[in-house]
């Protein structure tokens, strides 16, 4: 795994370099992605892309990951963007704390740093001693967004179960609380709540399975759309119709079941202008604007059949 | 404990035995290996183990070494109750083994492998390489391997050097009975008379040893007391001074042998060439002279020479299993080239190797997938095995050889180690292959069974086969062949025909004493 | 001494039969316990659905496992199984999801590209892992990055779906309550089963896990063998991938990550040894029931995830030592 990674970062040097033969005064966008094998940030980059496109006036470098959990190549992505020089560097982080030092080592030589998708640790931030705003989706508010889609039609003491990401995760986390936010409000009765490590087929094996637990389920809350498909599968080939199911993402493999009834609703955070978004945010500071602070919200939308 | 030590107890005078063993049983499933076996070993002598194959002469030293437990009778080792849980206990008590087959390490270097039950370390706890290498010269040179270097991987040694490896390194601890396994086996004429000097040497030093062959004169030459075995029971034990080599061999097999039909052998008329091969150099011979000689149906062709003069070679470049360097081999006049063994198979050849437990055999796999390794078309139809024909086929096989064994499912592994050599020649002979390469066909194999073998092999030869045999046994030679090719250095040092079969003769040509040019014939 | 020289007729005396019959009773007798305690502990173990549920649960994995049974008999091993059935599915996926083709054709287009996508990936692995003698470990690890770069590629991360009906019911189907893509899954046991003990290629398999070198000196050629068990695994990857398909009604670039491990799990609990040349797909067969029992069980029951990973790790680690004690008993 290690001959890996230095792999990926022998890449992401090349790739700097490349970009750094052709730039000319236009500033330099540093754009450090999550995993590229993951569709949300898969849209993220080629909005980003597009958006560098139709702007014109900026330089974008981008780096994506092996996977998820793969922090290390995200630090050698910040370190190799410091030698280059750039003007920015627009960071979604794997790991909430592993990644302050580094950005704080940016920001000391002068780059303009935006954190979205994930926020950085508040503590870890205050242990470095440095001020950082975050551009992003609230996830729990999302969450709770579907959550309350679920709620109203349920009514208090429905019974429901959650599907939750990868245990760690703080968009699992974020979501989870969300989620439990609305068991909370509408008096729900939450069954039982597992992982399925966002991945279809297990979200399929697990919920059968607590399906078979608990078979008075009335409700499904899965933190991402590829569970919630797996989901709507299971129920399907249990024969179960009475089971609503909310997910979250608004990925297009969803839109058919929420038009024809087998979803109830899904959360669309605009992933694609997320990065597009931070960008514009980090262009306007470099360009002498007011730094950014505290948290800027990125717009969330509840998806339903219309 | 209060009562014996206050008892003085007067010291036994008459020299007692060392080691004695009292009616010792030993079963694995269903087979009775030991049957009830008693003999004692006196301090200092060289005691033999003579029997059949299969007879439990390895089973009772697998026993004595603590490789398994008995299941009852009893063991005294000077005097005290003698019942090691492990190898590790045994040899701790100064019970030191070379078993039959070989317990090295094949990727390590022949050093490691020398010291890997007590490596020298440095003041600071690391592995002291010098002292080992050193160590590892020391014992090898003891041995006679003075041209090996001790850096060198295992794998990288014939089966002879093997061999003698592991005898040095059970000479490295300090032992009180010191037992070997059939370690002549692999081992020529000049290794042998080694390794007998080495045995009078540390007899000398009130080491028993307890050797096993079943080379007779070998027996007859060093030991002073022989136990036969027969069938998992010790017969008894005689002095060698008091019995004779025949008189072993009744005691052994029960009865008295059909004299040999070895003199009254029918003439062969050999036929046409099989093969012949022109100036053939494999890639392990270092010499680019190379080795020339024909081979015709219906012969018998020696290969005598000692360990190292490149005889395995010969037989794996015309099997295809090395590639050759250089030199043609030609079949019915045209050149044929071998890939690997499956071309060479598929010209009707057939190679008994010399390793059974690397080469021959599958040992986990029953006896008769064994038997029908080579030839699979004939129990195959379609690709579908065919059971009961392989069944049949290996009943076949095994009464040909008188191979000993349980059940035919039963792994190669449960098999003694003489019966084990019987089965990869039955995996060979059962193809019928037109020429047959042999390489120490009759490694471990006992005296009767080996008459067996000479009589099948004799004729396969009037059948119009064409066998080449290798063989550090120089009677085995004597016995089988039409003519004997004395291989030195990589390189045919002469030929000697019926007339001139003799041990000084292979002898001196095999020390690279050559003939004068011309090899005038008598 | 009792033995003979002659022994007598034993029917099918050359198969491991005697051996391989305890390993598989030591292993179904783990199996049995552990139904044994879900069905009492849980209430909802052993209804008619739970059954099903099961059976359909252990299916990808047991056709994977399949495949890897014939890698581990020939001493090698296949971590690119599970990476591989990702970048079937997407092929596969976007076969299926071509316009211009009637539901029909459109599976059987997805069946063969899904099959020959694993065949390919299976032959590269053997042909450069036997043609350089090189650990299979290392080569399929290269290949499991392969496989999964060129599932993204090809989907460019999308999830691909919208299937033709007829797929779905396929996936969903079922006689008498057992999912027909298990008995797709027990159909290629039993193949298995039939080529490893009474094919002469299944004889040589065992032979070559064994001991190569003799099995080469016997005329055999070994490359051709390895060859073949590799693919086969990549074969039963792409049969994994249609299962997938048809189950999920998607296909995901990022499916079967981990998978390789499960697999190899199962047949390792089913008595196969890793150095090759010893074990049998039946015992593959119960390894994977074991697995999908105790992940399903342990859910009914109610414990945590953390809990019922750890759970699954220790089973693992006991059915092996157990089943080493008893090979060892077996063969005294
Ligand atoms: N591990 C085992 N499992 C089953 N049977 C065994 C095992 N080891 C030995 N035997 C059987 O015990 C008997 C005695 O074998 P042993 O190896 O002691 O013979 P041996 O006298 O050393 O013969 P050889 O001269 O051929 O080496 C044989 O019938 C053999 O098949
Ligand atoms: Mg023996």
């Amino acid at each position: 795994m290690k001959l890996l990674k230095i792999a990926a970062a022998a890449a992401t040097g090349l790739a700097l370099l490349a970009g750094t033969a052709q730039a000319d005064d236009k500033p330099v966008v540093g754009l450090i992605m999550k995993s590229l094998a993951n569709e949300f940030f898969q849209n993220m980059m080629a909005g980003a892309q597009a958006h560098e496109e139709k702007r014109g006036d900026y330089k974008l470098l981008a780096v994506g990951m092996q996977n998820e959990t793969d922090f290390e190549s995200q630090i050698n992505a910040v370190e190799n963007f410091i030698t280059q020089g750039v003007d920015a560097i627009v960071v979604a982080p794997a790991d909430s704390r592993a990644m302050v030092r580094p950005l704080k080592k940016a920001m000391e030589a002068g780059i303009v740093v935006v954190n979205f998708d994930v926020a950085l640790d508040a503590e870890a931030k205050k242990q470095q001693n440095i001020e950082l705003a975050f551009v992003g989706p609230d996830n729990r508010g999302g969450a709770k967004l579907a959550g309350d889609a679920l709620g109203k039609k349920l009514g208090a003491g429905g019974k429901v179960v959650i599907i939750e990401g990868n245990p760690g995760a703080d968009n699992a986390n974020e979501r989870r609380l969300g989620f439990e936010d609305s068991v909370a409000e509408f008096e729900l009765e939450l069954l039982d709540s597992r992982t399925a490590h966002w991945e279809t087929e297990e979200a399929n094996t697990v919920f059968s399975n607590m399906l078979t637990a608990h078979p008075d389920i009335q409700g499904v809350m899965a933190a991402n759309d590829s569970m919630a498909i797996g989901v709507v599968k299971a129920l399907e080939s249990a024969g179960r119709d009475d089971i609503i199911v909310v997910g979250f993402d608004n990925i297009p493999a969803v839109s058919p079941m929420i038009s024809d009834g087998r979803m109830l609703a899904t959360v669309d955070q605009f992933g694609t202008d997320m990065a597009a978004n931070s960008i514009d945010l980090a262009l306007e500071v470099v360009k002498g604007g007011p730094q950014l602070e505290g948290w800027v919200k990125t717009p969330i939308e509840l998806v339903v059949a219309n | 404990m209060a009562a014996a030590s206050l008892a003085i107890m007067p010291q036994t005078t008459e020299s007692p035995a060392f080691l004695s063993v009292q009616g010792l049983k030993k079963h694995f499933g269903g087979v009775k290996a030991l049957d009830g076996v008693s003999f004692s070993l006196l301090k200092g002598e060289v005691h033999a183990l003579v029997g059949e194959n299969g007879a439990g002469k390895s089973t009772l030293i697998k026993i004595l070494s603590g490789v398994f437990p008995y299941d009852s009778g009893s063991i005294s080792l000077a005097g005290e109750e003698y019942r090691p849980a492990n190898p590790h206990v045994a040899k701790e008590l100064g019970v030191q083994v070379v078993h039959q087959e070989f317990n090295l390490l094949d990727h390590l270097s022949i050093a490691e492998n020398i010291s890997v039950e007590r490596m020298p370390t440095t003041r600071l706890g690391l592995l002291d390489r010098q002292e080992m290498n050193r160590r590892a010269r020391l014992a090898l040179d003891a041995v006679g391997l003075t041209d090996v270097d001790v850096k060198a991987p295992v794998s990288s040694l014939g089966i002879a050097h093997r061999q003698l490896v592991e005898i040095s390194r059970a000479l490295q601890s300090k032992s009180r009975i010191l037992i070997l396994d059939e370690p002549t086996a692999t081992l020529t004429e000049r290794e042998t008379r080694r390794l007998f000097d080495i045995i009078e040497s540390i007899r000398a030093d009130g080491v028993t040893i307890v050797f096993v062959s079943h080379h007779l004169e070998e027996v007859f030459a060093i030991c002073d007391r022989v136990t036969v075995f027969r069938n998992g029971i010790s017969i008894g034990t005689d002095r060698i001074s008091e019995t004779t080599p025949d008189g072993v061999v009744r005691k052994m097999v029960g009865r008295q042998l059909a004299a040999t039909a070895n003199e009254a052998d029918p003439k062969r008329t050999p036929g046409e060439v099989a093969l012949r091969l022109d100036a053939i150099c494999t890639q392990a011979n270092p010499k680019d002279k190379g080795v020339s000689f024909d081979l015709r149906y219906g012969e018998i062709v020696g290969i005598a020479g000692l360990v190292g003069a490149g005889r395995t070679e010969i037989l794996r470049g015309i099997f295809g299993v090395d590639p050759l360097r250089s030199g043609r081999i030609l079949q019915a006049g045209t050149e044929i080239r071998f890939a690997g063994p499956r071309d060479a198979i598929a010209a009707g050849i057939g190679f008994v190797t010399e390793d059974r437990k690397d080469e021959g055999l599958i040992l986990d796999m029953p006896i008769a997938a064994n038997m029908s390794l080579a030839n699979m078309r004939a129990i195959s139809r379609t690709g579908l095995l065919q059971f009961s024909e392989e069944n049949r086929r290996t009943r076949e096989g095994g009464a040909r050889l008188k191979l000993k064994y349980g059940k035919i499912s039963d792994a190669v592994s449960s098999l003694s180690g003489g019966n084990q050599q019987k089965v990869v020649l039955a995996k060979w002979l059962g193809r019928n292959p037109k020429v047959l390469l042999l390489d120490e066909p009759t490694r471990g194999v006992d005296v009767g069974a080996k008459a067996e073998i000479y009589a099948i092999l004799k004729d396969l030869a009037r059948d119009g086969v064409a066998l080449l045999v290798v063989s550090s046994e120089m009677p085995e030679l004597m016995t089988l062949a039409d003519r004997i090719l004395v291989l030195a250095e990589h390189e045919i040092q002469g030929e000697l025909t019926r007339p001139e079969f003799s041990e000084e003769n292979i002898l001196k040509l095999a020390y690279g004493q050559v003939r004068q040019a011309g090899g005038q014939t008598q | 001494m009792t033995t003979q020289v002659l022994s007598e007729t034993m029917p099918n005396a050359t198969r491991f039969s005697v051996r391989t019959a305890l390993q598989n009773a030591g292993i179904g007798l783990a199996l049995l316990a552990l139904i044994l305690f879900f069905s009492v502990f849980t209430e909802h173990f052993l209804t008619p659905n739970n059954i099903t549920n099961i059976l359909t649960q252990i299916t990808i994995n047991l056709v994977l496992a399949v495949g890897m049974t014939f890698v581990i008999l020939i001493g090698g091993i296949d971590l690119s199984v599970g990476s591989v059935m990702a970048f079937a599915a997407v092929v596969a996926g976007k076969a299926i999801t071509l316009p211009g083709f009637g539901p029909a054709e459109a599976i059987a287009l997805a069946v063969v590209a899904a099959t020959l996508t694993g065949v390919a990936c299976g032959m590269i692995n053997g042909v450069i892992s036997a043609y350089w003698a090189l650990p299979s470990f290392i080569i399929t690890l290269g290949m499991l990055n392969i496989a999964r770069g060129a599932a993204l590629q090809v989907s460019e991360a999308q999830t691909i779906y919208s299937f033709p009906y007829a797929f779905e019911e396929f996936g969903s189907a079922m006689i008498y309550g057992v999912p027909v893509v298990f008995l797709v899954a027990l159909l290629l046991v039993l193949v298995a089963w039939f080529v490893l003990n009474f094919t002469v290629f299944g004889r040589l398999l065992y032979g070559i896990g064994n001991n190569e070198e003799a099995v080469r000196l016997a005329g055999h050629s070994v490359y051709w063998y390895k060859v073949a068990a590799f693919t086969i695994c990549g074969f039963t990857a792409g049969i994994a991938a249609i299962v997938y398909m048809a189950r999920l009604n998607i296909s995901s670039p990022i499916a079967g990550i981990g998978f390789e491990l499960n697999a190899i799990a199962a047949v390792i609990i089913g008595g196969t040894s890793l150095s090759g040349g010893r074990g049998s797909v039946i015992g593959t067969l119960l390894g994977a029931f074991i697995i999908g029992v105790l992940a399903n069980g342990l859910i009914l029951i109610g414990l945590s995830d953390f809990m019922r990973q750890m759970i699954t790790g220790v089973v693992i680690i006991v059915a092996v030592v157990l089943d080493h004690y008893r090979a060892k008993y077996a063969s005294k």
